[in-house]
């Protein structure tokens, strides 16, 4: 296994099952996309240059030794958060939502940083504390997660602010939140569930829970794209109806084709065949992240291979199972696959960094 | 500094957790991977059909009715091709420059660009043709031609009305078509298995159903059957290619047997009088005229008439609407003397040499009340004959008061009335043959003695629409042989029916038919001004209805000052003789005489028929 390519003069370290695979991923996701968009050139040459830019990002962020992360991951926090502030007063309203920072050369949706920078953040911060982890340092921790959340969940987006919250609970779970704790917090969370529910959620968001608890309710209501999805999907069959034979995404009945509901295409282009092979790549980059959190060389890079891992696994797990319509519909989009740019980008970060963790070794370990 | 067991610890902490985590993540994927299983392959073939359902959609293409043709071939009712100005607004830029440039060659008014306007951009967006302008002219039409190398968005297309080329005349028998209601489609639509959806027409009117006349006893026939086309649609419900197209099943023509010649004849005849004349083939049954006056033209109910118009026509005091041959109830009056004579004769209470001596007016015995006939003094010795030739009320009186009235209510039930002669009028009306119990339950008085002798002379509640006047003139023409009416040509299916006994022979029924033929030829036949007008030898029945019982004929003079108290003129007749070919019968309301009002009407149209 080579972690380091070795030139003359200089290095790059770089893992080519990581890399090979999430190119491949990124390659797929532009042939799907462009189907996904029924042909549509511009934005197959926007999502390229995405895939490239992201790609070489990926590169760069790998390079860095972990303690430059651990170093200044306060200060990535302080920036992600002064942009979650930034996007409240400057940001671009688009259907009632102010997720968007507009940069002139780019959109950037701040909380797709935040969602890197938090368990970043976190991993250093508990990197030197006692295990397990003290009860203050976990009311700590756990405030400013609350906290960050609230700023997301008050964009509005409830989707990215879930797994930004899951992001923080992870590193604390993984960094040895006693169980006292955990379980301690899981019953508060359970009783505070009405409270939650009258006053946290819009209407529209308990209407997604209600349709997704009941979805014969209103098959051309707030269910319609959970509806169409599932036929798009199961009329995919075994093989797929081939690519750019899908109706339903073809012919418009399949809503967020290109973003929150392009596993629906490829499903119903390729099939159950078509998406085992798909999730394999997939399933090939989770093993690949456990093995190397399992090598990691200290707690911080431990921490937070794990920590970027799930929420990439987490992301695409909410967008899985909001497609085949086993959680409610919340805005997620398909790592790698989807067309986005903020989310896109942030998925080629977190892996640079794992990268950077996984290929930096100390001579003398702590 | 660290101890090396406390970091071993850590790392197998770490890596428990993170396995627990991820086997919650491999729990939960393997039910999401059994959950796109079940929805790709155990539930495959219903997902695959609801994709399919999504992106079809089926469009009705309207069937064209059939054709009306008379019995010798002529078209009565035809489809009439209106030319349409039609767009796809899908393919059209900009529609101001679109219009601006056609209503440089069709006039298009204001009403008819706002039309456009307000439904260019749904009917885009759908993918549907928009109708710009209806019932181009001929030079529109031209003017459009030369220049559609132009407007390759905008064509021509055929939408057809119902026409009827001889409006007027057919108004009754044909009928007219009009909308169709809710109801009335869904269920056609369901006798055909088809739903009620998006229709493609043919017609300018939209859907259209008979609702009088022929139109409407064989709108079965005449409807035919819709077709199919089948697009695929986008989600927005856009129309983008056809799939398959099942062409609709156009109606069965109807050829029937109305002549229009004597139809015309008729209608010429009858000026607009109140009134209505039937005529039939008496070897078929059938209908060869039918007419039923003043009427109105069914084109202009049919393809949109003004509501002024409309109005007027309703409130006409002529009633247009009413169709006096099928619905109109009137006493047969001395009409029904043939029929009561052969009553007589089946039952022997008379034969053709039992004379009476007829004063003028008949007294019953049981309250000395006097029946008169219409002649002061009467018309002396009378027996059958004769008192079919001058109408002798007495003679008939007389011989109703000696029968039974049950045995008389149904000898006259053979006759046709009271019942529905017709196969395939347009909701014929019974009319009323009365019985005691009609008495009892709908007068709440018992039958008197009186009603039965004014049966006789086809009074009091006794009465018969023109239908079933000219359907009892077959059958006395045809020597007592009947056959239902009917306005197509299936004679040869009907059979005939043989209504009486042993006791009324073939002479019987010679000798009944030279009185009647001498009511025209004797000099002293009520209707002997007809004469002239014959061409062939006629035997006829005329009668003339009281509306309001005189004893004099000066006080008659006092009541016909108000038009709506004359008598009605009615007459049934038949020819050639020997063997005739037609009857015919005639009321002319008001009209007051049957032989010299009603009488040239029906040899006018006997003529027309036998040349």
């Amino acid at each position: 296994m080579k972690k380091k390519l070795e030139f003359k003069n200089f290095s790059i370290y770089f893992d080519q099952y990581l890399f090979i695979s999430i190119t491949l991923l990124s390659v797929m996701g532009l042939f799907f996309l462009y189907s996904a968009s029924q042909g549509d050139l511009n934005t197959i040459i926007k999502q390229s240059i995405f895939v490239c830019f992201g790609l070489t990002l990926m590169l760069i962020l790998s390079q860095p030794d972990p303690d430059f992360y651990k170093i200044f991951s306060n200060l990535f926090l302080l920036i992600a958060i002064s942009l979650m502030f930034a996007t409240m007063i400057f940001g671009k309203e688009i259907n009632g939502a102010k997720r968007w920072l507009n940069l002139g050369f780019f959109t950037l949706q701040t909380s797709e940083l935040i969602k890197i920078a938090l368990p970043i953040f976190l991993a250093s911060y508990l990197y030197n504390k006692p295990l397990p982890i003290s009860l203050r340092h976990s009311l700590q921790t756990f405030l400013l997660i609350c906290f960050i959340f609230y700023l997301v969940y008050s964009q509005p987006d409830l989707g990215t602010g879930l797994v930004v919250f899951m992001a923080g609970i992870y590193i604390l779970f993984l960094a040895g939140l006693s169980w006292k704790f955990i379980l301690t917090s899981f019953g508060l969370i359970i009783l505070s569930m009405p409270f939650i529910w009258n006053n946290f959620l819009e209407p529209f968001q308990r209407q997604r829970i209600l349709t997704f608890i009941n979805p014969s309710n209103d098959p051309y209501g707030s269910s319609w794209n959970i509806t169409q999805s599932k036929i798009a999907i199961g009329s995919g069959g075994m093989s797929g109806k081939g690519y750019q034979d899908g109706s339903q995404a073809s012919l418009n009945f399949l809503p967020e084709a290109e973003t929150d509901f392009i596993f629906a295409v490829i499903a119903e282009e390729f099939g159950f065949l078509g998406i085992c092979i798909l999730l394999f790549f997939f399933f090939f980059i989770l093993l690949r992240c456990i093995y190397l959190a399992f090598n990691a060389r200290d707690r911080f890079c431990r921490l937070s291979i794990g920590g970027l891992s799930l929420i990439f696994a987490s992301t695409l797990f909410i967008n899985l199972g909001m497609v085949v319509g086993i959680i409610p519909v919340v805005g997620m989009p398909m790592p790698f696959i989807s067309k986005g740019g903020s989310s896109l980008l942030s998925f080629y970060i977190a892996f640079g960094i794992i990268i950077s963790m996984a290929t930096h070794k100390k001579l003398m370990q702590k | 500094m660290i101890n090396l067991d406390e970091r071993y610890s850590e790392k197998k902490s770490f890596f428990n957790r993170l396995i627990i985590i991820y086997a919650f993540f491999g729990f939960a994927f393997s039910f999401f991977l059994y959950r796109t299983y079940s929805l790709q392959v155990s539930e495959y073939s219903e997902y695959e059909t609801a994709a399919i359902d999504n992106k079809t959609k089926e469009v009705l293409v309207q069937p064209i009715r059939g054709i009306i043709y008379d019995r010798a071939g002529k078209i009565i009712v035809n489809n009439v091709p209106t030319y349409d100005l039609i767009i796809k607004p899908s393919q059209i830029e900009s529609i101001d420059s679109l219009l601006s440039d056609l209503s440089l060659i069709i006039n298009l008014n204001s009403n008819e660009i706002d039309y456009v306007k307000e439904n260019f951009d749904l009917k885009a967006s759908y993918n549907r043709e928009l109708v710009v302008k209806k019932n181009l002219s001929e030079i529109e039409i031209a003017q459009f031609e030369v220049r559609s190398y132009k407007f390759p968005n905008a064509f021509i297309d055929v939408r057809y009305s119902r026409h009827n080329n001889y409006p007027k005349l057919f108004s009754h028998a044909i009928g007219y078509v009009g909308g169709v209601s809710n109801n009335e489609l869904t269920d056609i639509l369901r006798s055909q298995k088809l739903q009620q959806i998006e229709t493609i027409f043919k017609y300018s009117n939209g859907y259209q159903i008979g609702k009088t006349g022929l139109e409407s006893t064989y709108d079965n026939l005449l409807r035919g059957k819709f077709g199919k086309k089948i697009y695929n649609v986008n989600a927005r419900g856009r129309l983008l290619d056809e799939r398959q197209f099942i062409k609709p099943i156009n109606g069965k023509n109807i050829f029937t047997t109305l002549d229009i010649d004597a139809q015309k004849v008729a209608f010429d005849q009858m000026d607009n009088r109140r009134g209505a004349v039937v005529a039939i083939e008496i070897d078929t049954g059938s209908i060869v005229s039918y007419l039923s006056t003043p009427s109105f033209s069914t084109n202009a109910i049919s393809n949109g008439i003004s509501s002024s118009a409309f109005n007027a026509l309703i409130q006409d005091n002529d009633k247009p609407f009413f169709d006096r041959a099928s619905q109109g109830r009137y006493s047969p009056a001395s009409t029904i003397k043939p029929a009561i004579g052969l009553f007589g004769l089946e039952n022997k209470i008379i034969d053709w040499d039992f004379s009476i001596n007829d004063p003028g007016y008949f007294i019953l015995p049981e309250d000395q009340r006097v029946y008169r006939g219409w002649r002061k003094g009467g018309h002396g010795k009378v027996n059958l004959n004769k008192a079919m030739i001058v109408s002798s009320n007495t003679f008939f009186f007389s011989l109703a008061y000696q029968s039974d009235i049950y045995k008389l209510i149904d000898y006259l039930s053979n006759f046709g009335f009271g019942a529905n002669v017709c196969g395939d009028c347009f909701n014929p009306d019974k009319a009323l043959l009365p019985s005691p119990e009609w008495k009892m339950n709908n007068l709440n008085f018992g039958w008197f003695k009186g009603d039965t002798v004014n049966l006789g002379v086809g009074q009091g509640y006794l009465s018969a629409t023109p239908l079933q006047l000219a359907y009892y003139a077959t059958v006395l023409a045809n020597k007592g042989a009947s056959k239902d009416l009917s306005f197509t040509n299936n004679g040869n299916e009907k059979k005939n029916q043989y209504i009486f006994s042993d006791n009324i022979n073939d002479l019987d029924w010679e000798k009944l038919h030279q009185s009647m033929i001498g009511v025209i030829e004797s000099p002293i036949g009520t209707a002997k001004r007809l004469q002239e007008l014959k061409t062939f030898t006629v035997a006829a029945k005329s009668g003339t209805v009281e509306l309001v019982s005189t004893d004099t004929k000066e006080d008659y003079k006092v009541i016909r000052e108000n038009e709506g108290n004359r008598d009605h003129a009615i007459i049934i007749a038949f020819g050639p003789m020997p063997n005739p070919r037609y009857a015919v019968s005639v009321v002319i309301e008001n009209g007051e005489s049957g032989g010299s009002v009603a009488g040239p009407v029906a040899i006018a149209v006997l003529n027309s028929l036998i040349k």
